[in-house]
């Protein structure tokens, strides 16, 4: 039962996170390669995101700090980052990511810093609201993958 | 969502199917190995470029296909993906989140399988499998069928382009694509026609021997090689039983090879980007050595000293830097690997159909397609050309790493061997001023002109004389290797690469089985003495001697390089690995067979005599790179080229050895696609 509730309840933050647009399609095919074999899969690859876009973004900010005018390289740095969110399915964050590129290639080092400053308030969101996702799906016990997942559809 | 579905329904085939996916994004990574697990391949991940390229050259048979990242930090995508096409015509499919449409060209024309645009989903990657099967597959078909005309058709398909289409050059692999095959046609349309459908059909195939080529080229300088009809060459010949579609066809890889080492050495800075080296080329008065490797038999000594040529003269053609000729020797000597494996001369010669000329540059970034790696993928040829001109790898496929480095990188590549090559001379043959060398009966003047330029000696192809110098033979084995290699890559990149194979003895002209034939180097694997050495990369078959013969006498690294004929996948293959210059030569090791040429020169096609088997699975897996794929062996940045087996630029036997083995190799060892040198595929 009270796996059940929290099953629901994992089910519905996932819902809404696609609802709002953090999300995207990608996340459930990087869930659905759970199995028995990699039961945690998803929430090990997300950790893996942050750890990695963590230090992307450090990248980014130390590049425009120290190379103010380098939008190629600024740009060259969060492709990378770009990458990584394509992987997990963090669209929100992508968002963001595309519109600093956008302004790398306009030039704009004001629109940049402004994307960048979005780019990490994004970043912090998502990782927020996963970690309370998963932490929900652990307690919830095993049988939340099956439920998550059609909840989260 | 539905659980992922079994990749390949139910066919066993893409089941446990090794894919290696590099990436520098961890996360990327996880997700897509796990994805593949769950399509049951079997999926290795590496976050580093240059990690994978070892780990791919250590054991090019441990991976069936390459999954790249286009962004990375420490080597960009489209290196990679031309090095592996090159080196080892393994299939590679470029990933990206930039979705646009000119990179997504640029990886085409560099060779690439296919492009996936981040977020990869499960279902494309469950169709990977396909080209793998595709690359293993076609270039085995191709290889039948295709006379020249057909490499180049062949080489249009971006996806095989890879091998021999240099791909390297964005852009200029089409053009240069284009460009050669419309001098393919032009000129040889009308024999090509004639020639290479009677050769490659039913007829019985002419074993172009050494002497035989010999005879050929000698017809050919006296009429003067634009004035040469194959009818006035028939008649010149005088050899009965020969009809004038063999030598028509003959003639028209002649010419492949030709303008394909004038390519590299004009300019490798050709659309393909060729390396500068090329630039030299121009009239590759060095043209000795394609002279030399064309009669198939160039003593080591010669090739050495034609690779020296090439590479230290700087002034026609192989503008080699200093280099470049150890590079080269190197690369000979790379190439050759054991003679047992490569190709024993005295078989005959891979079918270096025309395709041989023309097919090596293969589209994809290595070069040439040659699935098989065992014909030096013309993409070796061109290799060569970059190199000095060997460096050239001819963008053959994917981005056949070998030509498109050479191209692009000419240097770099070929770490110099070939560079001097230039292959390409105007047309000339021989870049390398002179490859004297190969004047295999004057000993081997280095200022011959190219091979088969008319003015230089006819001995040119005559095995080249003792007298030859000693520096152009390859250096031993290996280095003659390298040598084939390099010339490999020019041709590649020019078509059908002029397989200076200056034997010394008496080659039977088999030089540059395939167009690939290293033009560059002059491949010519002047061998000394008369050893029928295949000089010919493409393991031609040398003919003269018997097969194995080719070791003879220092040789060995030029049959190594020249992948020979027999052994062409060995040969080149191996060769080219080791070459890692450019790749060419192949058969670094065993090309030993290089120049087999002629003898068994309709071995090519034949898939060379037993000797072809082409280990081309085997050899092809490494081989990959033999034909002008440079082995890794770190030569020098291994053109890439290298790779295509060595096998000398016939198809020899490429098409079968094609095997996949690699399957996923591109082309670029297999030089299965390049066409005969000479067209051997027919017999006398």
């Amino acid at each position: 039962m009270d796996y059940a509730n929290l099953r629901r309840q994992a089910a519905s933050l996932k819902r809404s996170l696609f609802d709002q647009g953090y999300l995207d399609e990608q996340f459930c095919q990087v869930e659905d390669l759970q199995d028995e074999a990699s039961p945690n899969f998803a929430e090990e690859v997300v950790s893996l995101f942050f750890k990695d876009s963590a230090r992307l973004v450090t990248n980014i900010e130390q590049a425009m700090e120290k190379y103010p005018k380098d939008f190629n390289r600024w740009d060259a740095h969060m492709q990378q980052l770009r990458g990584s969110c394509f992987s997990i399915g963090a669209s929100k964050m992508n968002n963001e990511c595309t519109s600093f590129r956008n302004s790398c290639r306009e030039e704009n080092a004001e629109g940049c810093r402004r994307s960048f400053q979005k780019v990490k308030r994004e970043h912090a969101v998502l990782r927020q609201k996963l970690e309370s996702y998963f932490q929900l799906l652990r307690q919830a016990g095993p049988a939340r993958t099956t439920a998550v997942r059609s909840g989260g559809k | 969502m539905a659980p992922p579905e079994e990749a390949g329904g139910g066919d066993q085939f893409p089941v446990g199917m090794k894919v290696l996916v590099v990436d520098d994004d961890q996360t990327c990574l996880a997700v897509l190995k796990r994805m593949l697990i769950q399509c049951r391949y079997d999926a290795t991940t590496c976050s580093q470029a240059t990690r994978a390229l070892a780990m791919l050259r250590e054991n090019r048979g441990a991976f069936d296909v390459i999954i790249s990242d286009v962004h990375m930090p420490d080597m960009d995508g489209f290196r990679l993906l031309e090095l592996v096409g090159l080196e080892m015509d393994l299939p590679v499919i470029m990933m990206s989140a930039d979705s646009r449409t000119d990179l997504v060209m640029k990886g085409i024309k560099h060779g690439a399988c296919d492009y996936l645009i981040k977020p990869v989903r499960m279902e494309e990657l469950k169709n990977i499998w396909q080209h793998v099967v595709r690359k293993k597959f076609g270039g085995n078909k191709e290889h039948e069928h295709s006379g020249s005309l057909d490499d180049t058709d062949r080489n249009r398909p971006t996806n095989n382009d890879n091998e021999y289409a240099s791909s390297a050059n964005d852009g200029a692999e089409d053009s240069w694509k284009s460009q050669k095959k419309k001098r393919d046609k032009e000129e040889d349309d009308s024999e090509l026609e004639s020639g290479d459908p009677s050769n490659n059909s039913k007829k019985p195939r002419v074993v172009w021997s050494v002497e035989l080529h010999q005879q050929f080229v000698n017809a050919v300088n006296h009429l003067g090689i634009d004035k040469a009809v194959p009818k006035k060459i028939l008649e010149l010949m005088n050899v009965p039983g020969l009809t004038r579609e063999n030598v028509a066809s003959h003639l028209q890889k002649f010419r492949l090879y030709l303008k394909r080492i004038a390519q590299h050495h004009a300019g490798m800075g050709n659309p393909y980007g060729v390396p500068a080296s090329s630039a030299q080329v121009a009239s590759l008065g060095g043209l000795d050595f394609q002279a030399l490797a064309a009669s198939g038999q160039i003593p080591p000594q010669a090739l050495a000293a034609l690779q020296d040529e090439l590479l230290g003269r700087p002034t026609n053609n192989l503008v080699l830097p200093g280099r470049d000729q150890s590079s080269l020797r190197l690369a000979a000597v790379k190439g050759n690997k054991p003679h047992g494996e490569q190709i024993a001369f005295g078989q005959p010669i891979y079918k270096v159909q025309n395709n041989s000329y023309a097919a090596l540059p293969q589209n994809s970034p290595a070069v040439g397609r040659m699935p098989s790696f065992s014909a030096w993928p013309n993409n070796k040829l061109g290799m060569a050309d970059s190199m000095s001109a060997l460096g050239n790898v001819n963008n053959s496929q994917n981005s056949n790493i070998g030509l498109h480095e050479l191209q692009q990188q000419p240097d770099t590549m070929l770490s110099g061997t070939l560079h001097t090559l230039d292959v390409k001379p105007s047309g000339i043959v021989m870049p390398s001023q002179s490859l004297n060398t190969f004047p295999a009966s004057e000993g081997l003047s280095p200022n011959q002109n190219p091979l088969i330029v008319p003015s230089q000696s006819s001995g040119y192809l005559t095995g080249i004389p003792p007298s030859m110098k000693p520096e152009l033979v390859l250096p031993t084995s290996q280095s003659s290797n390298n040598l084939l290699g390099g010339i490999d890559l020019i041709n590649q990149a020019s078509t059908s690469q002029p397989f200076i194979s200056s034997h010394g003895g008496n080659l039977s002209g088999l030089m540059n089985r395939n167009s690939n034939v290293i033009p560059s180097q002059g491949i010519s694997n002047f061998q000394t003495g008369n050893t029928p050495y295949l000089v010919n990369q493409n393991s031609m078959g040398m003919g003269s001697k018997p097969p194995g013969v080719l070791k003879t006498e220092s040789t060995d690294s030029l049959n190594q390089s020249y992948g020979y004929v027999n052994h062409m996948d060995s040969g080149l293959l191996s060769s080219q690995s080791k070459n890692a210059q450019f790749g060419f030569l192949q058969s670094q090791n065993d090309v030993t067979g290089g120049w087999s040429s002629l003898q068994n020169m309709d071995c090519f096609r034949n898939t060379v005599g037993p000797s072809q088997p082409v280990s081309s699975s085997s050899s092809f897996h490494s081989s990959n790179a033999a034909l002008g794929k440079l082995p890794d062996q770190g030569r020098g940045k291994n053109l890439g080229f290298v790779g295509k087996g060595t096998c000398i630029p016939n198809r020899f036997a490429v098409d079968e050895i094609e095997s996949p083995t690699n399957s996923l190799s591109h082309s670029i060892g297999s030089s299965g696609d390049i066409p005969d040198m000479f067209g051997f595929s027919g017999q006398m």
